[in-house]
């Protein structure tokens, strides 16, 4: 499967909502465990942006990979970013790597 | 030399506390303010003997390092460099001793504020200050900013509520202190404990807090009423402010923002107008008497619409405060709608004037946002004169930061000519260090800041501990 170019589009158009006030962290069932920021919502909602971007490393994969989809961040976040989806589509970005032109 | 840092940190503290990957560093590299920098690594202490010997590193090693706690400040205060470590406070997140009987509790710093309150409300008790990221607000950060909030003209600040504080020092020896008491009233020479409240990590390092909590009140009343003008809001203000009652909540919110929060929350309540929140604390058997007293206040100030409620409860459940905590979406939204499709930044700005000033304050505000071509967003914790203009711009439009940063100085201004102060309770930062001259300037003591810096230099020979913030 090849990843449109409209789906890393929207990834960064939403991401890019976010304005960095980390309401969405206290709701997030992973951020503690997890030990940093990139497993909370603010920080994979930014870590986003870098995968699109072309970052990768086992810590950013092991903070996107281990959202769980819930959505409670997507309830409270201020800039009603699609945080669900966003992280759906970044784990599928990870998945299936556009092949490089 | 950055590898070797990053190595000495791993054999220092353990390789599981240190973070070198760049993109997880850039998490901690950017506040809400827009600014954004770089670090070396970050490092997550558990317990104050790894901030004595991170600290004792760093000071041999002319290491440059910077505490953040959630990083929801709004002041650059908790931007690091490039050359420098984050010590960050997720894993000193343990709630150690609730005494209500000494009315203390004892925290590490990477307690949450919301969390402090969720444990204390088991005993009935509450930690009252609530800045309006009181959710992730860490009490660390909470003490290193100075922090205040939604119900500060009742309760204060943090420098109200700090007892002791265990810290450690920049130095040789990463040097741990204990400072303060248990005990409200403490006389142990100059206060230490205050000097460290609002220092934004400038000075020491916090590791552990003693907090004073309070009874949550018996009973509440809430009045949520609208105003036709400026000056109904302002005169409904000050016949609340002047009847012998201190409420624990008076909130205002201009039209303009009061709309936009409606859309935000969608909540069911009727907005005519500027918005006025009102809660006052009182027993059971006086709840009828201040409702139907703060009523007739609202009414005779020509109030198009009144709300209210008997108890917290009611006043959650009807929306009561649904607009107010809509504010910092309002003016999201509002950035989204100036700048379609654009990254923005939100600017918020804290300045406090006399309660008595409130009124020219706002309308000053109004009125040079206007011929600024700045569309601004007013809402603020009234009772205590403390006022949040806020406004957004692209990220990417350098002249519009020009102009967004022209406009922040002279909102300052207007505080300062009110005999009022630039920054309220969100500190000094990096953004308001000129400001800070102005305003020592002003009161003809400038001497003041050679005092700040002298201060700095005892508790921080090297400059190493959050440099270039404050003074």
């Amino acid at each position: 499967m090849k990843l449109s170019e409209n789906i890393a589009d929207w990834i960064i158009r939403e991401a890019s909502k976010c304005v960095y006030c980390g309401f969405c962290e206290p709701v997030c069932p992973t951020i503690y465990p997890g030990g940093h920021r990139g497993y909370g919502p603010r920080g994979r909602v930014n870590l986003a942006i870098a995968i699109i971007n072309g970052a990768r490393s086992t810590e950013i994969e092991n903070a996107i990979y281990t959202c769980l989809l819930c959505g409670a961040c997507s309830l409270v976040c201020p800039a009603k970013i699609d945080i669900v989806n966003v992280i759906r589509s970044v784990k599928l970005t990870i998945s299936h790597p556009r092949k490089s032109s | 030399m950055k590898h070797k840092i990053i190595s000495d940190l791993e054999s220092l503290l353990g390789r599981d506390k240190v973070i070198s990957d760049p993109t997880i560093i850039s998490l901690y590299s950017r506040e809400p303010s827009g600014l954004t920098s770089n670090a070396l690594a970050v490092v997550f202490p558990e317990n104050t003997r790894d901030v004595s010997r991170l600290l004792s590193y760093a000071y041999r090693n002319d290491i440059k390092i910077y505490p953040q706690g959630s990083t929801t400040a709004l002041s650059g205060s908790a931007i690091p460099s490039a050359d420098g470590v984050v010590i960050s406070f997720e894993r000193m997140n343990r709630i150690l001793n609730v005494s209500i009987l000494d009315s203390t509790i004892d925290v590490e710093p990477g307690v949450r504020l919301g969390d402090l309150n969720i444990e204390l409300t088991r005993y009935g008790y509450m930690f009252p200050i609530d800045p309006g990221s009181v959710s992730i607000t860490t009490v660390g950060g909470a003490i290193n900013s100075g922090a205040g909030g939604l119900r500060g003209a009742r309760y204060g600040t943090m420098r109200d509520w700090v007892l002791g504080l265990t810290i450690v020092l920049p130095d040789e020896q990463g040097s741990v202190l204990r400072i303060g008491c248990k005990t409200t009233k403490c006389r142990q020479g100059y206060d230490l404990v205050r000097l460290i409240v609002g220092s934004e990590g400038t000075l020491a390092i916090v590791t552990e807090a003693t907090l004073k909590i309070t009874p949550l009140p018996e009973s509440t009343v809430t009045a949520l009423a609208f105003f036709p003008t400026l000056e109904d809001f302002f005169e409904a203000f000050r016949d609340i402010k002047s009847s012998r009652v201190q409420p624990m909540i008076m909130e205002f919110m201009d039209y303009e923002t009061t709309i936009l929060a409606k859309e935000a929350s969608n909540v069911d309540i009727n907005v005519e107008g500027h918005m006025f929140l009102v809660s006052i604390d009182c027993n059971v058997e006086a709840i009828n008497r201040v409702e139907s007293w703060i009523k007739d206040i609202m009414t005779k100030h020509n109030a198009t619409r009144i709300y209210t409620a008997k108890s917290l409860e009611e006043a959650e459940s009807r929306g009561l405060f649904t607009l107010r905590r809509s504010l910092f979406p309002a003016q999201v939204a509002m950035g989204s709608k100036l700048y379609p499709g654009r990254r923005i930044i939100v600017y918020l700005e804290d300045i406090a004037v006399p309660p008595s000033k409130l009124l020219e304050a706002i309308a000053r505000i109004r009125e040079i946002s206007k011929s600024m071509g700045i569309k601004v967003s007013i809402g603020g914790h009234v009772g205590d004169g403390n006022l949040h203009p806020s406004t957004a711009f692209p990220i990417d439009d350098e002249q519009a930061k020009r102009r967004v940063a022209e406009w922040h100085n002279e909102v300052g201004k207007i505080a300062l000519e009110l005999g009022g102060t630039v920054s309220a309770e969100h500190g000094i930062g990096v953004l308001k260090k000129e400001l800070l001259k102005l305003e020592m300037e002003k009161l003809g003591s400038e001497k003041a800041l050679y005092l700040m810096r002298e201060i700095k230099r005892a508790f921080d020979p090297k400059g190493i501990l959050n440099p270039g913030k404050v003074v």
